[in-house]
């Protein structure tokens, strides 16, 4: 399982990119290997305010359905449409093609208190 | 208590994700995925370890009278060194209690095999003993199964469908049964337990790809096959399910024969249907079917994205009114998903 040391995690096992004022946003390798094959991502409208830990998409797996929580509070300002047709971009590709959508973020250090890589690793090793 | 299959140290040498199912620790997947397993099972071959399902053996000179009268299907359509699906049903309310295939291997021999959890509540009909723990059970399953395994075990590839019959392999014996849950041309094989992971490994070389059992749910819900817990369970009948078939009504008494008459007589409250929905979010198990004039009509058991026809499948109950071509609505998850009523299997063997 990899952990890219220049993201920052949430607990639900989101990762998140700081690129300016947006942050992308994705699952991590870990999430998208216990969902197993994903078939479909529902993702939230471009433009729609969220709030953290609110649930804004749906990731389908053969398995089940997870929701996928915002990890931060801010704007919706893009998402990732080729998931439509190639949601196995999330399994193949979870930290690259595989993301999910891109926040404007109201606070910026809501960025700074999520998890570091090192803290993410050793949140999941329990 | 967890059951642990005798491939276990198999699949996690595989790197198979395990989960429970029916009390055994069972692979779910392999590192390949369930899609490209389930593709493996469609184009070529897979192997299924179901070692979880049970085999109770009910044999002496009574053993034939028991399941016959106990039963639904008629065994006397059958003969020793053929298999038979059936059904075990309450007395009073004719539920499916289990669905089971019965190997009929010699005069007075059966192997009954009943789904996993439903173990004893079958012993407890039909008596006869367990004998889950001797052996494991291999599923071949493929439109190539039997050419693979026409160089592993010549004899087991060549037993037809709804055969059975004993053989050899390398002095092990095998019970082999042309038999299966993937809606492909297959077998499963009975192996003694010990000789279960070398079977297992020359199975695999042959170029058999390893299969878990979320590609096997996904392979038999193409296929439109009925799992116990979903669409076969208490308060279903197999009328209900769309398997009169099952039942025989002309071989005299069974268990539950007389509700089951009684609900054929005023007719099915229900009955379960195949549903094809657009776009690949899949409606699930609990979803509440529409009609066009968005009167609620059923509930999905199961539903699914099929990596054949790459959007979503389901098997619901519905209205017995409705017809194949109605257009419905499932509601998942607070958005309307748009299907059609259609036959299945979902997907046909080429």
């Amino acid at each position: 399982m990899s952990t890219p040391e220049d993201l920052r995690y949430s607990n639900d096992h989101e990762w998140a990119r700081l690129e300016g004022d947006l942050v992308r946003i994705g699952i991590t390798d870990y999430a998208q290997d216990a969902l197993g094959d994903v078939v479909y991502v529902q993702l939230p409208a471009v433009g729609s305010a969220v709030v953290a830990r609110d649930s804004i998409a749906e990731v389908e797996s053969t398995k089940s359905v997870s929701d996928i929580f915002a990890p931060l509070t801010g704007t919706v300002v893009a998402v990732n449409d080729v998931l439509t047709d190639s949601p196995d971009l999330v399994n193949t590709e979870p930290y690259g093609s595989g993301w999910l959508f891109e926040i404007q973020l109201t606070d910026a250090a809501e960025y700074d208190a999520l998890m570091t890589a090192a803290q993410y690793d050793a949140f999941v090793a329990g | 208590m967890t059951e642990l299959s005798p491939l276990d140290a198999v699949h996690r040498s595989l790197g198979a994700k395990m989960a429970l199912f029916g009390g055994w620790d069972m692979p779910i997947a392999y590192p390949s995925g369930t899609i490209a397993e389930h593709l493996a099972c469609r184009h070529d071959a897979a192997v299924f370890d179901v070692s979880h399902l049970g085999t109770v053996r009910v044999s002496g000179p009574g053993a034939f009278e028991r399941l016959q009268t106990t039963l639904t299907n008629d065994l006397g359509k059958i003969a020793p060194g053929s298999a038979q699906y059936t059904h075990l049903l309450d007395e009073h309310d004719a539920s499916v209690t289990d669905d089971i295939i019965v190997w009929w291997i010699d005069e007075q021999i059966f192997d009954v095999m009943p789904n996993a959890t439903n173990t004893e509540r079958v012993i407890a009909a039909i008596g006869g003993s367990k004998t889950t723990a001797e052996r494991a059970i291999l599923a071949v399953q493929g439109p190539r199964a039997r050419a693979r395994l026409d160089g592993v075990v010549p004899d087991a590839a060549a037993v037809g469908r709804f055969r059975v019959a004993s053989v050899e392999w390398n002095g092990v014996p095998l019970t082999v049964a042309g038999t299966g849950y993937t809606g492909e041309d297959g077998v499963e094989i009975a192996v003694p337990a010990k000789a279960a992971p070398s079977l297992w490994a020359a199975i695999v070389d042959a170029g058999v790809t390893p299969a878990g059992l979320g590609a096997r749910d996904t392979l038999r819900l193409e296929a439109g096959l009925p799992l116990h817990g979903h669409e076969l369970g208490a308060g279903i009948t197999p009328l209900q399910a769309g398997l009169g078939w099952v039942v025989s009504w002309t071989k005299g008494p069974f268990r539950g024969r007389e509700a089951l008459d009684a609900e054929r007589q005023r007719g099915i409250k229900r009955r379960l249907r195949g549903i094809s929905t657009e776009g690949r979010r899949p409606a699930r198990d609990g979803c509440t079917v529409f009609a066009s004039d968005a009167t609620p009509i059923g509930i999905v058991t199961s539903g699914n994205y099929s990596p054949v026809l790459n959007h979503g499948i389901a098997l619901a109950f519905v209205d017995p009114a409705s017809a194949l071509g109605d257009a419905v609505s499932i509601e998942v998850r607070g958005t309307a998903l748009a299907g059609t009523i259609v036959k299945t299997p979902f997907v046909s063997k080429r």
